[in-house]
């Protein structure tokens, strides 16, 4: 018998329990030319938007790190208002929950980008922790992401995630998207880090920091995930350094209900129906019917 | 993007042309337009990130990249021996077209790479110009059509422009030039050609993640905006990236 691989969120259900972490899969359009979408996402998570354009961050907007990936992108994409009238509609044809991604300046936007996103959509996910903005906070307090996130819910009626940084106080960050009305944490955005040139004697972005993705940060979100799991009553979504059905499971036998899949889509573009299928062949050889089934399982009592 | 495929392909062979360049070939069948390129992977965790390459040359059987060794990718991929599989991920990128009529293709170092099979599918009336820091390498494998000017810094035979390819090159005449080399090389070029009105195509250079155009990564900014190098590019109009002396 297969594996039940579908996901009960709170005002949505996954027919699978993974998703392309936003800002690596553009909105789905490319991968789509190497496999179908919506027979191996649970989501398609887009990229972050903003209400207006964004131009990001100049070159160069990538370094390599061992088992790690610094990125500097700086939130590039067309603006809410592309989105909505040209992108959005040609998203439809993909037949699979689309979760989008939004980030806004302070708590006004963020109910403006909720206000305005299509219904049609699944989900909204609040960017809280981008760090390639110049002059913005990487990290909000508690009482910031309240505020965000509440102005959100009042707008959008839909599921709703927080996707937070792994650094300053995330614990409380989560607990604040919580009491605000989130219906999931997104567990975790990249870590700051930073590049230096030693013959220009000078840091390698020009914003001088840059996010840190890819294998090497696994263990670290993986904790961040297990802890928020053991305190949160809403679901949360694991997302840090998964490149394999295995990763994926460590993620929901810490509690997570379902994870994103990153910087993996770029070392291997077939990275998600590959995790995918991991994941089912372990719980098949394992003898297991579902994730429920596992979820938590990690964690001591 | 047609075709595009993520796939394995077996080494067919590696030679070693001149010290620290390589041309591997891979086998299968495949497909590509000139200027157009592959990202190439054949470890697993370090380095992160494949490498791209642009396709040297094609046959009904196979695949050629010409590279330098510049790093631990690199490296990794002049120690593959016949037998050895890596994975492909491409055709990539918008590759050049043909103008009509006479045209010169022009190349700096490792910067010839495209051109072998760009000189192939274009066909002649072609003329081609090379530079070189000190040794020319893979000279005889540009067909017989095309003639082939070579520059050097460190000079050479009779026939060898002592210099740079950009001060040897003078774009009247062509209906259209072509180059890849250094951005130094390039921009050179594009004031000779400006001056002479002649349409210069350049094929860039950045770090890649995706190579499929999601990650944004490889972004420059162009005077007509935003464009992504691995979707939009590698090959771009002189004149929308590059600005008059």
């Amino acid at each position: 018998m297969e594996p039940d691989l579908s996901v009960e969120l709170r005002k949505l259900r996954l027919s699978a329990p993974v998703m392309p972490a936003a800002g690596t899969f553009g909105f789905g359009e490319e991968y789509a030319e190497l496999y179908e979408p919506a027979s191996f996402l649970g989501a398609l998570v887009t990229k972050t938007l903003t209400l207006r354009p964004r131009q990001g961050n100049p070159q160069p907007r990538l370094w390599e790190t061992p088992c790690g990936l610094l990125n500097s992108i700086g939130l590039e994409n067309p603006g809410l208002s592309a989105f909505v009238e040209e992108i959005f509609p040609r998203l439809l044809r993909f037949r699979l929950p689309i979760v989008v991604s939004v980030y806004g300046e302070n708590a006004e936007e963020y109910g403006e980008l909720g206000r305005c996103i299509p219904r049609e959509a699944a989900g909204l996910e609040l960017n809280l922790s981008c760090p390639n903005l110049p002059g913005k906070p990487a990290v909000l307090s508690a009482e910031e992401i309240f505020s965000r996130v509440a102005a959100a819910r009042e707008a959008w009626p839909g599921e709703l995630w927080a996707k937070i940084s792994p650094e300053g106080d995330w614990l409380s960050a989560a607990q604040a998207a919580e009491e605000a009305g989130a219906d999931a944490v997104v567990a975790t955005n990249t870590f700051r880090g930073m590049a230096l040139d030693l013959e220009r004697r000078a840091p390698v972005f020009a914003n001088v920091v840059a996010g840190l993705s890819g294998p090497a940060i696994k263990p670290l979100c993986l904790r961040i995930v297990y802890e928020l799991c053991r305190v949160l009553r809403i679901p949360v979504i694991g997302c840090g350094g998964i490149k394999s059905g295995r990763d994926a499971l460590e993620f929901i036998l810490a509690g997570a209900h379902a994870v994103q899949v990153g910087t993996a889509n770029f070392f291997d573009p077939l990275a998600i129906p590959r995790i995918l299928q991991e994941m089912r062949d372990w719980l098949k050889k394992e003898g297991l019917k579902g994730l429920e089934e596992v979820r938590g399982c990690a964690q001591k009592r | 993007m047609a075709g595009l495929a993520f796939r394995q392909a077996p080494v067919l062979d590696q030679r070693e042309v001149r010290r620290g360049v390589f041309v591997l070939r891979v086998g299968g069948e495949f497909s590509a337009k000139p200027g157009q390129f592959f990202i190439l992977r054949a470890w697993e965790l370090y380095p992160l990130l494949g490498r791209p390459m642009s396709v040297f040359d094609l046959s009904p059987d196979s695949l050629s990249f010409a590279y330098a060794v510049r790093g631990e990718g690199t490296r990794a991929l002049s120690r593959l021996r016949p037998g050895d599989v890596l994975w492909l991920l491409g055709p990539l990128g918008n590759g050049w077209t043909r103008a009509e009529g006479k045209v010169a293709l022009v190349g700096g170092g490792i910067g010839l790479a495209p051109l072998l099979f760009t000189a192939k599918v274009f066909g002649p009336p072609l003329d081609l110009f090379l530079g070189f820091r000190d040794e020319p390498f893979l000279l005889e494998e540009f067909p017989d059509f095309a003639r082939v000017h070579v520059a050097s810094e460190r000079g050479g035979p009779p026939g060898v422009f002592q210099g740079l390819v950009s001060e040897m090159f003078e774009p009247q005449g062509y209906a259209a030039v072509y180059a890849c080399g250094p951005r130094a090389m390039l921009e050179a070029l594009y004031q000779k050609c400006r001056q002479a009105r002649v349409p210069l195509y350049v094929s860039l250079e950045e770090r890649l993640a995706c190579g499929i155009g999601a990650c944004l990564g490889c972004t420059i900014f162009t005077k007509k905006g935003p464009a992504r190098l691995c979707r939009e590019g590698p090959v771009f109009l002189a004149e929308e990236i590059f600005h008059g002396a």
